[in-house]
């Protein structure tokens, strides 16, 4: 496999059991290359989140094969698949899921304290690092449930960058966003890709966010278009 | 390091909901503390029971239990189809008494388990005084061993047990006796056998064991004496009383007794299964009410742990997609019952300590106790903190797994 393919996406088709069953994903076979900004677009019921789903592994009811950074997923265990997750995968969702009884500090530290390959001090100054280049170093001590909408989609993007994933995967990144903050979680993601030659995937419905982006994939009705 | 991490989300989700977690830790608190409460009164109960019973009880009798049913020899020698007609049969009682006691005083003394043997004389009397006439049983005794075994001097309410050993002329009496017969210290009381003797007794003590039956009809003579009564030889006795160690364990002792010794020995138990279906029973109760507690502080766990999970899940479900593992989620879970399990269970044996030591206070002035009887054994404790380990675990572990289940497709995308 070529490796300057971040993920490859080989034939996969998924179905739908209830209320009856139905074909959502359509034979559909694709290649992001790394350092890409991706867009996964498509009207409500197109298919894109439940693709980005299968993507992120941890969908795993679906035919077809599934790589990334070369490595086969389809067929892993789940709780294999939970460590691939938390070594190779960042997520930043549309509500930003962070654990609001913890401080900020602490939420982008989650995923590196898991992954146990540096000590503690070590994910202490990346995590800071990643909040003062995300310009919340100011916030690192605050609860995550006292920050704004805005600055809770960036922490949680700083919690996707903290084990230097190979893919960074936005479902909606900026669906709950005003277009200030939009555009600044947009900055944040093409600068990541553009000087970090970082992987991104994001499912959108924002036009604008998809246009800026470096590739969009249009989805309708299960198929690429 | 990946525990600690565990440990601290467990950590920060017991201390952000404080109240779910302090009600929580009452429902432990409570079942354990009632737990506690519950076996140390049974226990106090059934030690009162066991003091009492074995007052007048000792742990192996051995007696002369009488020849067999021998009234149809014919049968014997011709078998069952022979017809055979006699009348009126009559048992020929060829010894009375135990024979040869030394020997077996000597044998029972060997057995490891043995601490105490003392030997007696009960002859079935009546008292008389003028003319009050009541049926008892008058024991010749060995006055110190008698009192190792029984304990007899700390019943005594007028007069000395000791006494006993030096006046062969003094008989020391029941209180309940005395009283039916009117006498008093220093009064003199007529026993009549049943072979027609009759001799005069002077009373030198009064004992009350609070067990109504012992105290109406219980009287003691020195050994020496009742021999003499009987016109019987010094080596004559009725019974031979034996305690063990541990009076729940007479089995063994008995079972190897009982082939070598050509007399009944029977222990306690035999003798008195009431005494201990009796005790079992308040086991039992004590038992099936604590647990029934455990059970429903363990729904309360289950309960405020599924509430929990259920506020949780959208973390869960971000825990799992960030690369946590069912395991993972299993643990932070458990941990948290493991907490509450763990600090409920020693504030609910404090709380179970405090509560049985004023129900302790509460005055019972009946049978012969002041206060509610009240056991303090380490080993319902331990055992309630256990159980009580046990149930959080189980009312935690069936949550956890159901967290650990969670697809975190199903909770992100919904």
């Amino acid at each position: 496999m070529d490796s300057n393919i971040a993920l490859k996406a080989d034939h996969i088709v998924k179905y739908f059991y209830q209320p009856e069953p139905f074909e959502v994903l359509k034979d559909l076979s694709f290649e992001v290359k790394k350092g890409e900004f991706l867009s996964l677009t498509g009207k409500s019921g197109s298919g894109k989140s439940t693709l980005l789903y299968v993507l992120s592994t941890m969908d795993t009811d679906y035919k077809g094969q599934l790589q990334i950074n070369g490595e086969l997923l389809t067929g892993q265990s789940l709780n294999q698949l939970a460590a691939f997750r938390n070594k190779h995968i960042g997520f930043v969702f549309q509500f930003h899921y962070l654990l609001p009884e913890f401080n900020v500090m602490d939420n982008v530290m989650l995923p590196a304290l898991k992954l146990k390959s540096k000590s503690v001090e070590e994910i202490k100054e990346k995590a800071y690092q990643n909040l003062k280049i995300l310009g919340l170093e100011d916030q690192a001590l605050k609860l995550a449930s006292k920050l704004s909408g805005g600055q809770q989609q960036r922490v949680a993007i700083a919690r996707a960058l903290i084990n230097d994933p190979a893919i960074i995967m936005g479902d909606e990144p900026t669906g709950n966003l005003d277009s200030k903050n939009s555009q600044m979680v947009f900055d944040i993601f093409r600068e990541l890709s553009h000087t970090q030659g970082q992987t991104i995937i994001t499912v959108t419905h924002d036009e604008e966010f998809a246009h800026k982006s470096d590739r969009i994939v249009e989805m309708r009705d299960g198929v690429f278009l | 390091m990946m525990l600690s991490t565990n440990y601290k989300i467990a950590a920060v989700h017991l201390t952000s909901r404080i109240k779910q977690t302090i009600v929580a830790l009452l429902g432990v608190t409570f079942g354990i503390s009632m737990y506690v409460f519950m076996n140390s009164f049974m226990t106090g109960v059934n030690d009162t029971q066991t003091v009492l019973a074995f007052t007048a009880l000792a742990h192996i009798r051995i007696y002369n239990d009488g020849p067999a049913d021998n009234t149809n020899l014919v049968k014997k020698v011709y078998g069952q189809n022979t017809l055979s007609n006699i009348r009126n049969a009559k048992v020929i009682q060829y010894t009375e008494g135990i024979k040869n006691t030394a020997a077996i005083f000597n044998l029972v003394r060997k057995q490891p388990e043995v601490i105490g043997i003392t030997p007696q004389i009960n002859i079935n009397v009546f008292f008389r005084n003028s003319g009050n006439k009541l049926n008892g049983t008058l024991s010749g005794v060995d006055v110190e061993n008698e009192d190792r075994l029984f304990n007899i001097s700390t019943y005594m309410i007028a007069g000395k047990w000791q006494d006993l050993q030096y006046r062969p002329d003094g008989v020391i009496l029941g209180s309940g006796l005395a009283q039916l017969l009117s006498l008093n210290i220093d009064d003199n009381v007529n026993v009549l056998t049943s072979d027609g003797v009759t001799k005069n007794y002077k009373v030198i003590g009064i004992f009350q064991t609070n067990v109504a039956n012992t105290d109406k009809t219980k009287a003691y003579i020195n050994i020496s004496a009742a021999r003499q009564l009987l016109a019987k030889n010094q080596d004559y006795v009725t019974d031979i009383q034996v305690n063990v160690n541990d009076f729940e364990k007479t089995a063994p002792v008995v079972a190897r007794l009982a082939p070598v010794i050509p007399y009944k020995v029977e222990s306690w138990q035999m003798s008195n299964q009431q005494l201990e279906a009796g005790s079992k029973l308040r086991d039992i109760i004590a038992k099936a009410v604590s647990l029934t507690i455990l059970l429903v502080a363990g729904f309360g766990i289950y309960n405020i742990m599924n509430m929990t999970i259920n506020e949780k899940i959208k973390e869960i479900a971000i825990l799992k997609a960030m690369g946590f593992s069912s395991g993972d989620v299993t643990s932070i879970f458990l941990t948290q019952a493991m907490v509450i399990g763990v600090i409920g269970g020693f504030i609910g044996m404090i709380l179970g300590f405090i509560v049985a030591d004023i129900v302790n206070h509460i005055p019972f002035k009946i049978g012969g106790l002041n206060y509610l009887p009240m056991a303090y054994h380490i080993k319902d404790y331990a055992l309630s903190f256990i159980f009580g380990l046990i149930t959080t675990l189980i009312a935690g572990y069936l949550p956890a797994m159901k967290a650990s289940k969670i697809d975190p497709v199903d909770i992100i995308r919904s």
